[in-house]
């Protein structure tokens, strides 16, 4: 019942080699690469990122067949980043994957076509930061209330509490030095 | 005997069960709502979020050392797990050397912390199951005997808050060595109690064998880690793959499954605990006095900007905090990935075809923690 070469010996000795690789299954999509603290980072653009996704699932030598992760992160003003950490079981190497979106234009395909598991990660983001996913199969909210779909609450402008003022109408935002 | 006249065809109709969010299988408050057929469950819907407290946000207005404890507060079965990989994002963002006493301490801590939740699994497991009383008592006994020992530590029960970016939070006790090697004769004995009571037995199997089936590509697409993929014959285990603290230097085995049943993630899982025990003994020879924190740990802990997705290897598979740090003394944005989460949105496919009776224990064999897959 055990397994001692759990996966094959990692593509990933340093960070430029995978790099030269993830390009080469990227071909014809405008990416660029960043060396972040852990795993490469790679910026591709929004309209591409599903296509570039797919190449890199169906790439023999990429092989990313594992979704890790898929979260989104507020830039405050400058947009938001959708992010997607992909692990290749056969392979055994990381790579991030980065689509960046404007904050007045919020919306990208989604990548359970490629992945099943980004499905409950998709739902989480579109309830928590707004981000549209064009197709999702199944786009309810996950954790928030059914009904609550006007708010986003991991956005950064989103206060951290509200408190419900009971004598008098609607709802007081409490700001941050009030909290 | 008159033969039988040909059977009527009957119209059916689906049935709509709901089953929680309060219900005494659904370890915590998780609600499925099955669509059953006669006795054949056609449908599932997941309903989570009922334990949702918005512990990411939070984390966003705590500084580094104040987040540790919520961590517990995410996973709170395997505390000292989920302490961990938040302590080393923010090590890796600051680029910390931590001390080698600390690492092994935290590797034992951890490993006991696995064998206390895992305990756990097993005696809920056997509730799951049906085996009522003997099982759950015996193995709260051998989990309430490791946590006596994380409460001599850290002066907690459950919500530790002992490790630090650094190293921990204050040198363990004096007689820890021998007190852990004491725990561990005991908890060997209760691996052995659990595995006798239940592994070997004729209802037991026959109520987990060949139900609950998922195969490994699915298991791989659905993303899911920790005893649930490695049942399905996956041997990815973070502990092996991507060596963290002293993985490396010592030896284990990483138990997988054939079938990817039910009743392989049972044995995964008692495999997994007399490997725990193993890794704990190899530990304890090798631990040698010395600092437990960095000689110059700064007073408030700022990070460079940054970010970064650091996993581990928790009970229940891998627990990853994505930290993003813009500068300062808190995140800018952090993200825990839950290794219950990935492995609940596999539960329709292995739930689907099989009867009523067997969607509890399905859903009992992934071992889900609510509070984690909510945050």
């Amino acid at each position: 019942m055990t397994s001692e070469d759990a996966a094959a010996a990692p593509l990933q000795s340093f960070d430029g080699t995978i790099w030269s690789a993830v390009d080469k299954a990227l071909s014809g999509i405008s990416a660029q690469p960043e060396r972040g603290v852990q795993d490469v980072i790679v910026h591709i653009p929004r309209d591409e990122v599903i296509r570039g996704l797919r190449a890199l699932k169906t790439n023999a030598d990429m092989a990313f067949d594992y979704l890790r992760c898929l979260t989104c992160v507020d830039n405050e003003g400058d947009g938001m980043d959708v992010v997607y950490m992909l692990y290749s079981t056969t392979k055994g190497h990381n790579l991030t994957v980065k689509a960046h979106l404007d904050a007045n234009d919020l919306h990208l395909d989604t990548a359970t076509t490629v992945w099943r598991a980004a499905n409950w990660y998709e739902r989480e983001v579109m309830e928590m930061f707004g981000v549209r996913f064009r197709n999702h199969p199944d786009p309810r909210t996950l954790l928030m209330p059914e009904d609550l779909t006007d708010t986003f609450p991991l956005r950064k402008d989103h206060p951290l509490a509200e408190i419900e003022v009971l004598q008098g109408e609607g709802i007081a935002w409490a700001t941050e030095e009030s909290v | 005997m008159t033969s039988m006249a040909p059977e009527q065809e009957f119209e059916t109709q689906d049935l709509m069960i709901n089953m929680g969010p309060q219900h005494p299988a659904t370890h915590g408050v998780f609600r499925m709502v099955l669509q059953v057929d006669g006795e054949v469950v056609r449908d599932v819907v997941s309903h989570i979020g009922y334990m949702h407290r918005g512990g990411e946000k939070l984390s966003e207005t705590m500084d580094f050392r104040q987040g540790i404890g919520f961590m517990d507060r995410t996973e709170y079965l395997a505390q000292f797990n989920a302490e961990l990989s938040y302590v080393m994002a923010v090590e890796k963002l600051m680029d910390i050397e931590v001390p080698e006493r600390s690492q092994w301490i935290r590797m034992i801590l951890c490993e006991l912390n696995r064998l206390s939740s895992h305990f756990m699994f097993t005696g809920a497991f056997g509730t799951d199951v049906g085996v009522f009383g003997t099982g759950f008592t015996y193995a709260f006994r051998e989990r309430e005997n490791i946590l006596d020992l994380f409460e001599e530590i850290t002066g907690d029960r459950l919500m530790y808050a002992y490790f630090r970016p650094g190293g921990l939070a204050w040198e363990v006790t004096d007689n820890f060595v021998a007190r852990v090697r004491e725990v561990l004769n005991v908890s060997k004995q209760g691996i052995k109690d659990m595995d006798g009571l239940l592994t070997e037995n004729e209802i037991f199997k026959a109520r987990t064998q060949g139900i609950g089936v998922i195969s490994a590509a699915d298991a791989i697409d659905w993303g899911s880690t920790g005893p649930v993929l490695r049942a399905s014959g996956v041997p990815l285990d973070l502990r092996r793959t991507e060596p963290y603290l002293k993985y490396a230097e010592v030896d284990f085995d990483v138990p997988v499954g054939k079938v990817g049943d039910v009743y392989d993630r049972w044995l995964v899982r008692i495999e997994e605990m007399r490997q725990s025990v193993r890794i704990i003994e190899q530990c304890l020879t090798k631990l040698q006095p010395g600092p437990i924190l960095p000689e110059r740990m700064p007073r408030m802990l700022r990070t460079p900007p940054g970010e970064v997705y650091l996993r581990t290897e928790a009970p229940r598979g891998e627990y990853g905090i994505y930290m993003v740090s813009k500068g300062g003394n808190r995140p800018h944005r952090l993200k825990i990935r839950s290794a219950c989460f990935a492995n609940l949105q596999a539960l329709r496919d292995m739930t689907i075809g099989s009867y009523v009776a067997d969607a509890v224990v399905i859903l009992g064999s992934l071992d889900i923690v609510l509070c984690e897959v909510d945050r």
